[in-house]
């Protein structure tokens, strides 16, 4: 029965996403360095036909191997809640026992994904999983940190987003190992793929990220797609650069986590120091904060 | 504080989900997180996500008429999974006379249309309070 260990596996990722010191202490001491999983990550635009790929690729790779999914979606600034839907289009693949699927609020983070993401990484690596996927809140042009997570990064496009211009902006679409055009059945498809071929000419490191066309609704192209991800990461083994791309996800995570420790104390002191300063009746916060700047100056001292 | 995740399904065979839309959005106002699953579940591929989710309560929309064999069915899954911590509450077009039922079965609590968003709210939030008391 699937439902025991999915069960496990689903407690421990609740415990280091609410940043539970053990559970993250324990994650952290799982091995990162696992090369018969590959992690490809998903990103590209809201609506773009992220979760639809996924299912795709998660129904294809699933008839032979252990998948994983972590599909990401935003929390709300203003509750801190969250309303998770990328499991609407995958929920036929619930009851396969080869396929575990976990949605994920990104707590507030921006770029994409969640700071606790590699943690929750290790933790699902240690489950023996042949593929792991990442799909994150739908992005715009910056949310760039999956690219420091995934082994194999897919970038998302769709036709009439804008004009040519977007293609050649930095950002998103540096960090593609592949890119893929999904509903490249819409008109505007032509003068994306001319775009987007520049973009994909260059070589980085001795790969050059190749164009795929999907329709992800109808299924067409996933086979090409897979085998360009496949391609992808014989390189990266062939090459050395996939332990590379681990250890520049494990910095990502000290990274991360202390920053999210470091915040917690951040947030804490310039709140202390105003909820002080708004007492005072001789302060005028509305017009003058230099007083209270320069005490938390004084405190935190120049970095 | 960890904040209450809650699975909210549509099983059976209707297309209406606008009511699970409003509790979702609702509840993602209240600060949880809500997993949206969509149309037309199976009770089998509902408690799959349950578990894969780790969530704290699943929420069922039903209005077709087949709650009193749908939401038993659900309740009765997590048990057999070993997940009969997950709490189950329901909604929909339900007759009072079947709702003395449901809560026999395990369901509880059943919220009829003119339910107000706050009750719902409250409900889960008083039921996490007990869980852990």
């Amino acid at each position: 029965m699937p439902s025991s260990w999915q069960r496990q596996l689903a407690k421990a990722i609740s415990k280091i996403e609410n940043m539970d010191p053990q559970a993250l202490s324990e994650a952290a001491s799982l091995p990162l360095d696992n090369s018969s999983v590959q992690i490809i990550g998903v990103t590209g635009p809201p609506g773009g036909g992220k979760s639809t790929l996924c299912s795709q690729l998660i129904q294809a790779l699933a008839a032979e191997h252990k998948v994983a999914a972590l599909l990401v979606d935003p929390s709300s600034p203003f509750s801190g809640g969250a309303i998770l839907g990328d499991r609407i289009r995958m929920q036929a693949l619930v009851s396969n026992p080869n396929v575990y699927i976990r949605s994920l609020s990104n707590r507030g983070n921006a770029g994409g994904v969640g700071s606790s993401v590699v943690s929750i990484l290790r933790e699902v690596m240690s489950y023996s999983f042949d593929y792991i996927l990442i799909e994150t809140v739908g992005a715009g042009q910056s949310e760039v940190k999956i690219a420091s997570i995934a082994d194999t990064t897919l970038v998302v496009s769709v036709p009439n987003l804008g004009d040519d211009i977007q293609a050649v902006k930095s950002g998103i679409l540096e960090i593609a190992d592949i890119f893929v055009i999904n509903k490249a059945d819409l008109p505007g498809v032509d003068s994306l793929y001319t775009a987007l071929r520049e973009s994909a000419q260059k070589q980085v490191d001795g790969w050059t990220a190749p164009l795929c066309q999907t329709v992800a609704l109808e299924g067409l192209g996933i086979d090409a797609l897979l085998v360009e991800i496949d391609k992808h990461w014989q390189w990266l083994q062939q090459s050395g650069r996939l332990l590379e791309k681990r250890k520049f996800a494990a910095k990502f995570e000290i990274m991360e986590l202390s920053r999210v420790l470091l915040q917690k104390h951040l947030d804490k002191v310039p709140a202390e120091v105003l909820a002080r300063n708004l007492n005072r009746k001789d302060i005028n916060l509305l017009q003058r904060l230099d007083e209270v700047y320069a005490e938390i100056l004084n405190l935190f001292g120049e970095v | 504080m960890a904040p209450i995740r809650v699975l909210m399904a549509k099983p059976g065979l209707d297309g209406h989900d606008r009511g699970a839309k409003v509790v979702s959005r609702a509840l993602r106002d209240a600060g949880m997180e809500v997993i949206y699953t969509g149309l037309r579940q199976s009770p089998d591929q509902i408690v799959q996500a349950a578990i894969q989710e780790d969530v704290d309560f699943v929420g069922l929309s039903c209005l077709s008429g087949a709650h009193n064999s749908l939401f038993p069915k659900v309740v009765e899954l997590l048990k057999e999974r070993g997940a009969g911590e997950i709490a189950v509450f329901g909604g929909g077009v339900i007759p009072e006379a079947d709702i003395p039922g449901l809560r026999a079965a395990g369901i509880e609590a059943v919220f009829t249309p003119g339910t107000s968003l706050e009750e719902i709210v409250s409900f889960i939030r008083e039921r996490v309070k007990k869980d852990h008391a």
